[in-house]
């Protein structure tokens, strides 16, 4: 103790506790121990537009249909998918008919009806309730039920996408409906904070707040009973805790893995899971003659700044070739994307070529294009997050190598995606490049928001066209697919968007933003979908 | 002193509106609670004004203070966004003790962090013993054996510990006795959370997974806390009644503890006031790092989601136990020191 006491005591003390408290450990297994590096916001659906809130929901209140690891739905609630062969979906498209499996149950031995469905479509149309989206059940006219095991839908108008967004987690109308007749809300309802009574493989048990959420084998599942006994989420919001709790095993899977942990969780003997998501990481220009810079009106500017950026180079050299360069909206559709397009390569000088071609060229010797005494000076935006600001960074320096200046702007999250009313920089369109990540509505291949009535304006502030595009074409194109219900005839004009979306230069595609996630060697017949995790988890197993 | 006290937290009162004023202005500015409702999609625009209008987000700021201080039940509001206010409000407002309810998870505010104060209360004050009690250790030592070997061992230490940010020494601590000790097959120390669920919550789990964090935290107070003790202590050993004392042939041990530490405790009892009504805000690096469920994390998360309620009720509680924490530390002082009178 003579020259570094307080070290050694500190070190003695930590073993001595280690050896002590570690002997506190018992033998009840079975257990599976997961990461979610995001605490649910609300466990109820209709409650959350979260995708940790809506991939749970699987496990203890099962879709009407889910979707496999190759994103093809299957019927869950249902006898088969609805479709025009099978007589399910009108000719028009206008209505669904689904017919339940009689046999599906509530964890309580209630049987699942049409009039589940019917209270579920009522509470989330429901203006006295606080729910967080009512898409796409407010483009519904009615639901009816002319037997307890059909339910009937009837659009106001033809919608195509309804299989990828009806009916997540179907509410209990025995446990709600007294509640809202009582109280003409289901917000304050105890169901919604403890939904203990479900229709999926486990059952929902403990929720503690910022630390974990317990769920048990449903012992009363209507289908084959889950092989694991309990699944046990643990919230870790640190991604280096993460990544520390996998190696130690202190969990068997971790969720939105960072590309830079990959490798370092592959060498402690973890299996990476990528799954694209659907989602990719845009740029979109500003396209439009009142607002962005005037330079972005012309295709060709636009296709020199993506010959000018080297995003393979980006998904190598930041994402460690774990991502790559999308070429569309649809890349992880493959339906969708047919014949694929291939991105714009990395090609300075075709970049240059294009510039000159339009008339953007350096008069005044000062590193940056000018042309009618306008330097080409472009704002680019995105949120703070990390990756997102080494991105912009690259994009930067990649630019100024063609002559033009990019001013980079990086906003939290919440002020960048606030409203038109609130003075929102995205949604007011204030800058010449935006960037985030979006899709289409997965699996579904819908891009509403892209038609010319969605631009924002004081009339209209809740537009959701943040890109100010207005194309003729593109509008007509979108609103045909929105109403084909014939899925090769959809997938034309899909291609069709596609393709102008590619050779019109509106956005950019910089690189698919899949989903990672890290599996233990313990976690076994463990699949995933793009749309959720848990569509087997009632296959999951643990071995020793 | 009963009326010092009883015109103290008179005083607090209007401490504590205007503070609450500035506070809610502050969080207004922070970002919006809708904007990030949408998951990985922005929120749509319908539901984003829907909701703006159903959780009273679309009225003026004043408004909306004004709602969560007295509440709301004597108006209505517009829950269907057809322009006519047709449902009964149903807030009451802090001053009768309705803090509201989280826009994150819809729970009552008090239930959101009552779930969180015994967590980090837990953490916080076995945290705040060890660094007291380690410091006056440390710190007595040092100063009664100055310029000793030990004393420039501790002081390279302290200054090592201070001189580290927490998020360090916690990711070291967990990479060397969580991870390599179990390679090593040594016993070993968990990474995050408060028990093992393959065992379930016990005393003996959540003192198993209090050792790192605790440590972690205690590192960098222990380090400065024992610096300021040694420098208190040196100034009152040189003092004249420490010489008179040793004069009158009292005991070492009753010089020290008795006339020495009892007067260097002073400034101390200034630090550590301060420190106690944040014990309640919690240890926001050292909580996140190890996934403890307590009030830092609960801030954090609800910070970043604009969740004004939530965040105003920490903010709130901690304003109040600052002001309460002030008038006992103040009581301290008259034990302390006889010389100090309030009357």
């Amino acid at each position: 103790m003579s020259r570094k006491p307080v070290f050694y005591a500190l070190f003695a003390f930590l073993v001595i506790a280690s050896l002590v408290l570690s002997g506190c450990g018992g033998g009840k297994a079975n257990v599976a121990t997961l990461i979610f590096t995001q605490e649910f916001d609300n466990l109820a659906p209709l409650y959350s537009s979260m995708w940790f809130v809506w991939t749970t929901w699987q496990m203890f209140d099962h879709w009407a249909w889910e979707f496999n690891q190759n994103n093809e739905p299957f019927p869950r609630l249902v006898t088969e998918i609805p479709s025009v062969e099978n007589g399910g979906v009108s000719e028009d498209g206008r209505v669904i008919t689904m017919h339940l499996r009689d046999d599906i149950k509530w964890s309580d031995n209630v049987p699942m009806t049409a009039e589940d469905f019917i209270f579920t479509w009522e509470m989330a149309v429901s203006p006295q309730n606080t729910v967080a989206t009512t898409y796409p059940y407010d483009m519904i006219e009615t639901v009816e039920a002319p037997d307890p095991q059909t339910v009937v839908v009837t659009f106001t108008d033809p919608f195509a996408p309804w299989l990828a967004n009806l009916w997540h987690g179907i509410l209990p109308a025995h446990i709600l409906r007294p509640i809202y007749d009582a109280e003409g809300t289901i917000d304050n309802a105890d169901w919604l904070k403890n939904p203990s009574v479900g229709c999926g493989p486990y059952n929902f048990v403990e929720w503690e707040s910022g630390s974990f959420a317990r769920f048990v084998r449903n012992t009363n599942y209507w289908g084959t009973p889950a092989k694991i006994d309990e699944i046990f989420i643990r919230f870790v919001p640190d991604d280096a805790s993460q990544v520390a709790a996998l190696k130690a095993g202190d969990a068997d899977m971790g969720t939105f893995i960072s590309y830079s942990d990959v490798p370092a969780l592959q060498d402690a003997g973890l299996n990476i899971v990528i799954e694209p998501s659907g989602y990719d990481e845009f740029m979109f220009f500003m396209v439009n003659e009142e607002k962005g810079h005037p330079a972005l009106l012309d295709v060709r500017v636009r296709r020199a700044i993506a010959f000018a950026i080297d995003r393979d180079g980006i998904n190598r050299d930041l994402h460690f070739g774990l991502t790559k360069t999308p070429a569309s909206f649809w890349d992880a559709l493959p339906y969708y994307n047919d014949p694929a397009l291939q991105p714009y390569p990395y090609d300075p000088q075709e970049a240059n070529r294009l510039l000159d071609e339009a008339g953007w060229i350096d008069s005044n010797g000062n590193g940056i294009r000018d042309k009618d005494g306008i330097e080409l000076e472009i704002s680019h935006a995105t949120t703070i997050r990390e990756d997102r600001q080494d991105v912009q960074a690259v994009i930067k320096q990649d630019l100024e190598e063609v002559g033009i200046k990019l001013d980079v702007n990086p906003v939290d999250d919440t002020l960048f995606f606030a409203s038109y009313a609130d003075n929102g920089p995205a949604a007011r369109g204030e800058y010449d490049i935006q960037e985030w990540s979006d899709g289409p509505l997965f699996p579904d291949p819908d891009i509403y928001y892209w038609l010319c009535d969605q631009i924002p304006t004081d009339e209209n502030p809740t537009g959701e066209n943040w890109f100010y595009i207005c194309d003729e074409e593109l509008d007509r194109l979108i609103k045909l697919q929105s109403t084909q219900v014939d899925p090769a005839e959809r997938r034309d004009t899909i291609s069709q968007i596609n393709q102008l979306f590619y050779d019109k230069v509106y956005i950019i595609g910089m690189w698919q933003d899949p989903d990672v996630y890290a599996v233990g060697s313990r976690l076994q017949n463990v699949k995933f979908s793009g749309v959720t995790m848990f569509y087997n988890i009632a296959e999951w197993e643990l071995v020793k | 002193m009963t009326s010092y006290i009883i015109r103290r937290f008179l005083q607090g009162i209007p401490l504590l509106l205007i503070i609450s004023i500035i506070l809610f202005a502050l969080m207004m500015s922070t970002g919006d609670p809708v904007a990030t409702m949408g998951g990985r999609r922005v929120t749509r625009a319908s539901d984003y004004e829907r909701l703006k209008r159903q959780l009273g987000l679309d009225k003026p700021i004043y408004t909306q203070y004004f709602y969560w201080l007295v509440g709301n039940t004597w108006t209505k509001v517009d829950l269907d966004g057809d322009g006519i206010a047709e449902t009964p409000g149903t807030r009451l407002g802090i001053l009768r003790g309705d803090f509201g309810n989280s826009l994150v998870n819809r729970k009552p505010v008090m239930q959101v962090i009552g779930e969180r104060i015994p967590n980090t209360l837990i953490l916080m004050l076995s945290g705040e013993l060890i660094v007291i009690i380690g410091a006056l250790v440390v710190g007595v030592y040092s100063a009664l054996r100055q310029y000793s070997l030990l004393d420039h061992a501790v002081t390279t230490l302290s200054f090592i510990g201070y001189s580290m940010p927490i998020f360090f020494i916690a990711l070291l601590l967990m990479f060397i006795f969580a991870v390599l000790f179990k390679r090593w097959g040594l016993p070993y120390l968990p990474t995050v959370g408060m028990f093992d669920p393959q065992v379930g919550k016990s005393i003996g789990q959540v003192l198993y997974h209090m050792v790192l964090p605790v440590i972690s935290m205690s590192v960098v107070s222990l380090a400065s806390y024992s610096r300021y003790i040694r420098s208190t202590m040196l100034d009152v050993l040189n003092q004249d009644y420490i010489r008179t004392a040793r004069s009158k042939g009292l005991s070492n041990r009753t010089v020290i503890f008795v006339h020495a530490l009892k007067n260097a405790s002073l400034p101390i009892a200034t630090i550590v006031g301060l420190d106690l009504p944040f014990l309640l805000g919690g240890a926001v690096v050292t909580e996140r790092i190890f996934a403890w469920p307590g009030m830092g994390r609960l801030f954090l998360d609800h910070v970043s989601r604009a969740d004004t309620p939530v965040v105003m009720g920490i903010l709130m509680l901690v304003a109040v136990a600052v002001v309460v924490f002030q008038i006992i530390t103040d009581v301290i002082y008259a034990w302390l020191d006889p010389r100090i009178r309030y009357d």
